[in-house]
This record gives structure tokens, sequence and C-alpha cells, in this order.
């Protein structure tokens, strides 16, 4: 049922702007990925293009083997959960669900017991007959995935489906699609520009930037070891000290002269390459006396946020950078404003990235 | 008891003071004073008597009867009647088979940007008078104008053009007045169809033809029963093209009831036939509504229920 997708590379114009850029992705049949990445990055530019609602201008498209380039949407085993849903407002629930089995001219008696089912699946049996304008965004959103599911895709494309839904409920919608998508084996490919989100539901996600594929890989991969600067700060949250490397060792040296240690750093970075260092802000601790590690720094707290089960403490270091540390809650006071503390983290947590511009890239387009 | 201050009353009033069809007043009024009251008046003429030679006013109302209408039930009247439902009936139907297209083209296929400048386009021969754009017809249709020398240098034609003075003119004549009243309210039901919807269709499966049958025309709808009432209505009340393109050939009720009215002075047998000419049409429109809520249901019907 489910099918394999493979993008060879596939690039797509808007004028001289590179919407996608000579991308190559082979997607395994029944998998879950997630094409993640700031708005612009060419994430839906692909989706469309799988779908057939875009031509690319050059590349290949494949769908279980099939090269499918050319091939107009209605002829493609491929099924969407468009952004702002779609639903057909002038017919109901049922009759939305009931619309793609129509155009295949599946018999009525099974036509209507696989509308049942679909929208029995989503919970949504007692609302078949209402109009989507009678229906909450949620509710919308389940017949959209009914719609989309009933006639069994072997690829089933979300676009950014859960971005109008309030934080519970698209939690709560994460977990309902990943079962979901787990009980059928569809290929699920997902398009979000929500970090947690792609966390939390992938098998692997394509971290996308200027139309190209930055880094693709499992959720755990992709936090653990990215392969830029660019993924490190999107995916989960950064503290970036910029500097120097120091010869080709794993140290460098900041712009203020402090020397820090890492444990990695990106392969064919150069000898006194301009870097910048990354430690999550989970990795930083707190010390009233002078900690015994290496990377260690005097800061001041500028703020502490309760963030639930954790806390956040903003700090400012003697240059005036910001350094951000994250600790559970248990067993940790709020610091006064304005407390003199040392900040501090191991080697093991600290890698080296060729240096980048983050800030003034982000969002931009792609440069000609 | 509290003391009531100025934060406090000013919200009642506001809550109070004005009812929520306030701002409605000014159109009525103007409807019931302009329109309204003149409709009542040419009902009560409709039962009055020519009055006699001495008489003031137009109408004479000592004895009110149905002679009028009897008078109006006559041969000729039913013979243009017919000619008129024809003539505004085919003149719909084109506007509507040329108008959509062009207001399909413009909502679906030119850039937001231009969309604006062509229905401008669309209404710019509104800047000037329906008259003298009729009587230019006139020029063009000539059987020694441009366009019967053309036809006739293509040999298109043996002979000049003979259409004036006929009904085909007034057909075309009518075809050409009213085809922006059928464009307009077609493009803006089109240019508000959300363009996902159509991605969603052809995504579940329709093809452009069907996408188009099942998603994009009934949800324009709305607008192309607008443009048929508003077009049928107009047309049928046409007095100024049947009038200049038509000759004595080319007769429409408007005509009738003008000659009533003007030239032969009979007021009361004028309105009989207006007040008839609105019955007949409201008949006409309510037959062809009911005809299709029985084509939807049946439809409906065909397509047997979702679940």
């Amino acid at each position: 049922m489910a099918a394999d997708v493979e993008l060879e590379r596939v690039s797509k114009l808007y004028g001289s702007f590179k919407a996608v850029d000579d991308v190559t992705l082979a997607i395994r049949e029944g998998s879950f990925i997630s094409l993640l990445g700031p708005s612009g990055a060419g994430k839906s530019t692909i989706l469309r293009m799988i779908g057939g609602f875009e031509l690319p201008d050059y590349g290949t498209v494949r769908i279980a083997g099939h090269d499918v380039t050319m091939l107009a949407p209605y002829r493609r085993d491929v099924n969407t959960v468009f952004q702002n849903y779609a639903l057909f407002p002038h017919m109901n629930a049922a009759e939305n669900v009931a619309y793609g089995l129509r155009q295949d001219g599946v018999p009525a008696a099974e036509r209507r017991k696989r509308v049942g089912d679909a929208l029995d699946m989503v919970e949504m049996l007692s609302f078949a007959g209402r109009k989507p304008s009678e229906l909450s965004g949620g509710q919308q959103q389940r017949v959209a995935l009914a719609r989309a599911l009933v006639k069994r895709p072997s690829v089933l494309l979300l676009d950014e489906p859960l971005g109008a839904l309030d934080r519970k409920l698209r939690q709560q919608m994460q977990v309902e699609l990943k079962l979901l998508q787990s009980q059928l084996g569809t290929t699920f490919i997902f398009v979000t520009h929500d970090q947690e989100e792609a966390l939390a539901m992938s098998d692997s996600i394509a971290v996308m930037r200027h139309g190209r594929i930055e880094q693709l890989g499992g959720p755990t991969e992709l936090y653990d070891n990215p392969a830029t600067a660019f993924v490190a700060g999107f995916i989960g949250t950064q503290n970036f000290i910029p500097g120097h490397r120091l010869g080709d060792s794993l140290a460098m040296r900041s712009e203020r002269g402090v020397v820090f240690e890492a444990s990695r750093a990106i392969r064919g970075l150069k000898r006194e390459a301009h870097v910048l260092g990354a430690v999550r802000p989970e990795n930083v601790l707190l010390a009233a006396r002078e900690p015994s590690a290496r990377n260690r720094l005097t800061a001041k707290v500028a703020a502490s946020v309760m963030l639930g089960d954790t806390m956040e403490f903003v700090l400012t270091l003697p240059d005036g950078r910001e350094l951000l540390s994250r600790m559970p809650r248990r067993g940790v006071d709020i610091l006064p404003e304005g407390a003199e503390v040392w900040a501090y983290w191991e080697s093991e947590s600290f890698t080296l990235f060729p240096f980048e511009d983050l800030e003034s890239r982000q969002g931009k387009p792609w440069p000609n | 008891m509290a003391e009531l201050t100025a934060d406090t009353v000013p919200i009642r009033i506001h809550r109070r003071g004005m009812p929520r069809w306030t701002m409605a007043w000014p159109a009525l009024a103007w409807w019931t004073v302009f329109f309204i009251v003149p409709l009542l008046w040419i009902v009560v003429y409709s039962f009055g008597s020519r009055p006699g030679a001495e008489a003031p006013g137009p109408v004479a109302l000592e004895t009110l009867s149905f002679d009028n209408y009897r008078q109006a039930l006559s041969e000729i009247f039913f013979r243009v009647f017919q000619i008129t439902m024809r003539t505004a009936g085919l003149g719909t139907i084109l506007c509507a088979l040329f108008g959509f297209p062009v207001a399909y083209a413009i909502a679906m296929h030119v850039p937001a940007r231009w969309r604006s400048i062509l229905v401008f386009l669309l209404i710019v021969p509104y800047w000037t008078s329906f008259l003298l754009r009729t009587f230019a017809w006139r020029i063009i249709l000539a059987p020694q104008g441009t366009l019967s020398d053309v036809l006739q240098a293509l040999g298109i034609l043996s002979r000049p053009l003979l259409i004036l003075d006929s009904n085909a003119a007034v057909q075309l004549g009518i075809v050409y007045n009213y085809l922006p009243v059928m464009i307009l309210p077609i493009y803006v039901a089109l240019e508000r169809i959300d363009t996902s919807l159509i991605r969603a269709s052809m995504d579940l499966g329709a093809g452009p033809l069907r996408t188009f049958l099942q998603v994009t025309l009934p949800l324009a709808m709305p607008g192309l029963l607008g443009g048929l009432v508003l077009t049928f209505i107009l047309a049928a009340g046409d007095y100024v093209v049947p009038t200049i393109l038509g000759g004595t050939k080319g007769l429409m009720v408007g005509n009738l009831i003008a000659t009533q009215i003007l030239a032969s002075q009979n007021l009361p047998l004028g309105s009989a036939m207006a007040v008839m000419l609105i019955g007949l049409l409201a008949g006409v429109l309510i037959l062809a509504g009911f005809v299709l809520f029985v084509l939807q249901r049946l439809l409906k019907l065909a397509r047997g229920a979702p679940l």
C-alpha cells in the first residue's frame, strides 16, 4: 500500500528566485518524514511538486518507482491535507469525504461504508451532516484528514495542517497523527516550521534552508549531531559564541580572549577558522563559586523565567552578550536579578561550527 | 443606591438608543417615495378609466373596473409578450454563454493586479449614454454600413446586410447592452472561490471538467443566478433597444405600454398592461426557480447519500 518517494536533482525557479535548489531526497515507504524549515525554505514547494500542483523546472519525481514528474494531480496515488483544510463549503462533512470516492466510481454501498469508517476513524461520525462552516478548526482538520485518507493513498502529504490549531489541540493531534500513521503504514510527508512538532512525530527530518536540504536525519541525530550552525540553532535552542579556532585543535578563543574546549568540530573545519562554538542551554550549569570545569564564565542574572517543569536563566556576559541556562526546577531557587554567578559547561557538550551570520540570513531570499 | 456616573450612562444610551436598522432608513424612505408609491398608483390607475375631455388629470377614478384588463388581454398583447419572453430569454442565455467564460478567465486566469483594470474596461462603455451606444449600432448594422461592406467584401454575404429593424437586431442589441450586467456578478462569485478548493478537488481525483462541474460551478451559482435574473428582468422590460433597432417588426411589451401611455394617452390601459407584465414576469421567475429546485433535488437523488 505505501510507496517510496524519490526526488532526483529537483529544482524549481520563480523568476530568478530558486525556491527549490537541486534537491535529492529518498523517502522510504511507510515512513514519517518532516520537511522542516523557516518560511520560504522551499518545503511547501517540494510538497506541491510531489502532489503534482507544481512542475519542477529540473529533475525527476518518482512515486513507487514510477516517474510522475509531469503527471496531473488527479492521476497520482497521493492525497493532501491542505494548510487551510480546503473543505468544500457547499458540501457537508460526509459529502466532503465521499468526494474522492465518487471520482473513482466506487460503488454506493462500499462508498457509504468507507465514508463511515473514515469519519469514525477521526471521531467525526456524529458531525457527518454538518457543513464546514459549522465545524471548529480542529473538527475541520479531522474531516480534511478523513477526506484524504478515505482514498487509501500510498502517500499522504500534510502541508502545515496543525498550524491553525491551539497548542493543546495541536499536541493531541500530533499524537493521533503519529498513531494513525503507524497503524495505516502509509508514507506521511509532513511540512512544518515548528521544530517541536517535527521532533515529536517524525522518523526522519529534512531541515531545509534556501531551497536546499541542510541536513537529513532522525530527531535524535539532528538534535545531538547537527551538521551546521543553522541546524543546531533551528532545532532546539543554542548559545553561540563566536571566535577563532586554536590551530587545528578542538579549542577556540572567543573575541574577548577566553579559551573554550570542545569535544567535537565539524569535519573540514580549517586551522584558525572563524567559528561559532555552540552549547545548549540545558548543558549550561550555574555555580556560586568558581567551578573546576575548563569552560567557565562569570555572568550576571538578567532574568529568571519559569517554564513550568524547567527554569530558564537569562545571563548577561561581561561583553554584553546573552547566555541562556536551563535546568529542572526541582532544587533550583529563583536567582535574584543582578546576582553574580559562574556559568560553566563540559567540553562534551560544546561543538565548533564554521562561522555563519545566522541573524541576517534567516528568512532572506537566496542571493542571486 | 450608587450614584450614576458619567462612565455608566453613555453605555446604556448606546445600547438602547439606536435600533440596528436605523442606518437603513434613508434608503427605505427613498424607495418608498420613489418606487413603492408610484407603483401603487400604477396599480390604482389600472382600474380607472380614460377621463372625459373636460375632466382634469390623466385618469378618472370615479368607477373602478377590470375593463382595462379585459382590453389588455388581447391577442396582440400575448403575441408581443411571447416575443418579449423569447427575446429576453434567448438574450439572457446568450449573455450567460458569452459572459461566463469571460468572468471565468478574468477571475481564474488573470493575475490579481490586472483584474481590476479588466473589470474597469468592462464598465467603460457605461460611461457613454445607453441611447447613444444603441444608436451607434444603427450605423454599424446599416445595409450600407461598414459591417455590411466588410461581410460582402469577404464574400460571406452576397447582398447588403438586412438585419436592421428586425427581431435579430433587437436580440443583438440586448446581448450587447446586458453582457456586463451578466459578467459582473459571475466574476464576483468566481473571484471569491478559494483556489485551494480547486487543488483539493484535483487532489481527490477529479479532472478539470469534473472539478468545474462539482466545485467551481456550484460555488459560482449565486452569482450566476443573480446575473440571470438581473439580465432577464432588465431585458424583458427594455424599451429603448426595440424602439431604436427593432423598427415596427421588433416590438416588445415595453413599447406596447409606452405607446398606450405616450401616444394613445391611455394611461389606464397602459397601467393595466404594466401590472400584467410585472405579474407575468414574476410568474416566469417563480416557475424557473421551481424547475431549478426540482432539478437540484433530482440530481441529489441520483447521486445518492454520501453515508
